[in-house]
């Protein structure tokens, strides 16, 4: 049995999804910002999408939509611009357990001269609001917080970040690459002025994303050349792509309320599957507001890539935070700064569900699993 | 995944000499606090200094765990130095190879081999200079002391009642140094 229990990683893309994009990938090739009809016909289904996008987000205005090639393109630009925008205003908050395409471009913006201030977290993951309080002053251009972490499906709580962000002055974005699509985002009501999202996150298609920008902001654009998207991100429109995105954020919207049901029962059923089958199991931030479909199980005694290994053997991708790669594993910067101890770090197994994961899969790994842990268990000096 | 050779799949799935020994002449506790891995060996001296029995357990990777299992099936038999005289190059090529990105793996059994074969003389020698203390403090029962290791002390001469003689030896020899020492007297 074949089980794909790494969704915050990638999703499959829908058939649907699939076939929405087909004519633009075959018959309908034209380029959607061509004079001539054959091109520009493509616009108005990339315009749908655009609209599609913004009514997952909960934005009235969809001309804040910008698209890109993906959540790390967004990020990038959403910071790189934010600096600009004032002399005065340099400075980047964000917080210790974003995704590394927030961390490592603050880091080498830092470099290049943009103070950077992390915030930490609390024990359940949750952003230590105190720490941004004291992290805000004028200098600050822009707080960029996850809107639901990629290790952990814990939710920030974007309505006071941009509450705190706002009485400062400051910008608030929000890389909610791992939220959108799994659960509502209310991007006017929570007043959020930038977002990234990226289409494979919820069964869209790969290099493909957008930039929610709030009305308003004059943002520059990171990426120059022609005029596309109002002169804000240039290259050739990737129409298939958007097309694409736009159909899966309809899918998306449309499911929500049931897919967040059912994906939530059977991650509670893996999830107390789990620690009722394998002793010294821990689930990571159970009191925490989380994604309906993100389980983190720390098996204590036993290393990860171990057991992912015997997993893989056995069919079932899932994924740890750590690579045991070049010469030194570093274990998930996330949990770290949740202070999970490092050998506890080190035996943290991530598994993400779909609308797709099946009660015979999660019975299939709940028969698997133990038997993964016991065989490691008995080999292990933690045991 | 790794792109792991059948071998070192081997010694993954069914590692040889798991576990702990029970009064191991030599012990170590290793990890590598960068990787977050850890290792304890236990290994077993004969009298000629060779490899008699080995055991392991990891917290570890694929490849920190074949190539554990992989090291103590290669010193097993061997003497002290040619045990560490193993290369991790050569634990490689036992596994038909390894990623080049996990080479360092195998660093911690090699660490671990060193540090219980360096408990065994460590603890030798703490016998070896009780045991000469102990024969000196007794000139009436004309002991020498002929060998020494972590478990046993061989003396050379010795008392009339020899059967009482090895006991009282023996629980001195105990009691000073802390764990189980037998004692074993020949003829002169």
């Amino acid at each position: 049995m074949k089980v794909y229990l790494d969704n915050n990683a990638t999703t499959a893309l829908a058939p649907e999804v699939l076939d929405a994009m087909l004519p633009y990938l075959r018959e309908q090739y034209g380029n959607p910002s061509s004079f001539h009809t054959f091109g520009s016909s493509v616009m108005p289904a990339l315009e749908a999408a655009r609209e599609s996008v913004a009514a997952l987000l909960g934005a009235a205005d969809a001309s804040g939509v910008y698209f890109t090639s993906g959540g790390t393109e967004s990020d990038n630009w959403s910071l790189r611009g934010a600096v600009s925008l004032h002399e005065s205003r340099r400075s980047i908050v964000t917080s210790a357990v974003e995704h590394p395409a927030i961390l490592e471009t603050a880091k080498e913006m830092e470099r290049e001269g943009y103070p950077l201030r992390v915030v930490n977290v609390t024990g359940d993951g949750l952003l230590d609001m105190d720490g941004l309080g004291s992290a805000l002053d004028a200098s600050v251009a822009v707080v960029s917080i996850m809107a639901a972490n990629n290790e952990t499906g814990v939710l920030m709580p974007l309505s006071e970040v941009a509450e705190a962000a706002h009485s400062s002055g400051a910008l608030f974005h929000t890389d909610a690459v791992q939220a959108v699509g799994k659960v509502p985002m209310r991007i006017d009501a929570d007043e959020i002025d930038m977002l990234s999202l990226s289409a494979h996150k919820f069964h869209g298609p790969k290099g493909v994303g957008a930039l929610y920008i709030r009305a308003g902001l004059k943002l520059p654009p990171l990426i120059h050349g022609g005029h596309q998207e109002r002169g804000r991100r240039a290259g050739t429109y990737n129409a298939a792509g958007i097309i694409g995105m736009g159909r899966a954020a309809e899918i998306a919207l449309q499911r929500m309320g049931i897919e967040r049901e059912q994906v939530g029962r059977l991650r509670a059923r893996l999830e107390q599957g789990i620690l009722s089958s394998c002793p010294g199991a821990m689930i990571v931030a159970p009191a925490a507001p989380r994604l309906p479909n993100t389980a983190n199980i720390l098996f204590r005694g036993v290393e990860s890539e171990a057991i992912l290994t015997l997993l893989d053997l056995r069919g079932i991708s899932a994924s740890s935070g750590s690579a045991c790669s070049t010469g030194s594993k570093d274990p998930s910067h996330v949990l770290l700064a949740m202070n999970v101890d490092r050998n506890c770090a080190n035996s943290a197994i991530r598994f993400s569900l779909s609308r797709y994961t099946t009660d015979a899969e999660i019975d299939y790994v709940l028969e698997v699993l133990p038997q993964v842990i016991a065989r490691l268990r008995s080999i292990s000096p933690f045991a | 995944m790794w792109k792991y050779s059948e071998q070192l799949m081997d010694h993954f799935m069914n590692p040889r000499n798991v576990g702990v020994l029970e009064s191991p002449d030599g012990h170590a506790e290793v990890g590598s606090p960068i990787c977050g891995d850890a290792m304890t060996l236990d290994i077993a001296v004969d009298d000629s200094d060779r490899i008699s029995e080995i055991r392991f357990r990891t917290f570890g990777c694929a490849g920190a765990i074949a190539s554990a299992s992989a090291l103590t099936e290669m010193a097993k038999g061997k003497t002290l130095d040619e045990a560490l005289a193993i290369k991790n190059r050569q634990i490689a090529d036992f596994l038909g190879g390894m990623p080049e990105e996990k080479y360092h793996c195998s660093v911690m059994g090699h660490e671990a081999l060193h540090a219980a074969v360096a408990d065994f003389r460590r603890k030798s020698a703490q016998v070896a200079e009780a045991a000469s203390r102990l024969a000196a403090s007794r000139p009436d029962a004309g002991l020498s002391l002929k060998k020494a290791r972590p478990g046993k002390a061989v003396f050379v001469g010795g008392s009339p009642d020899r059967r009482l003689l090895i006991s009282e030896l023996s629980k001195a020899l105990s009691e000073s140094l802390g764990w189980p020492v037998e004692v074993e007297l020949e003829q002169e």
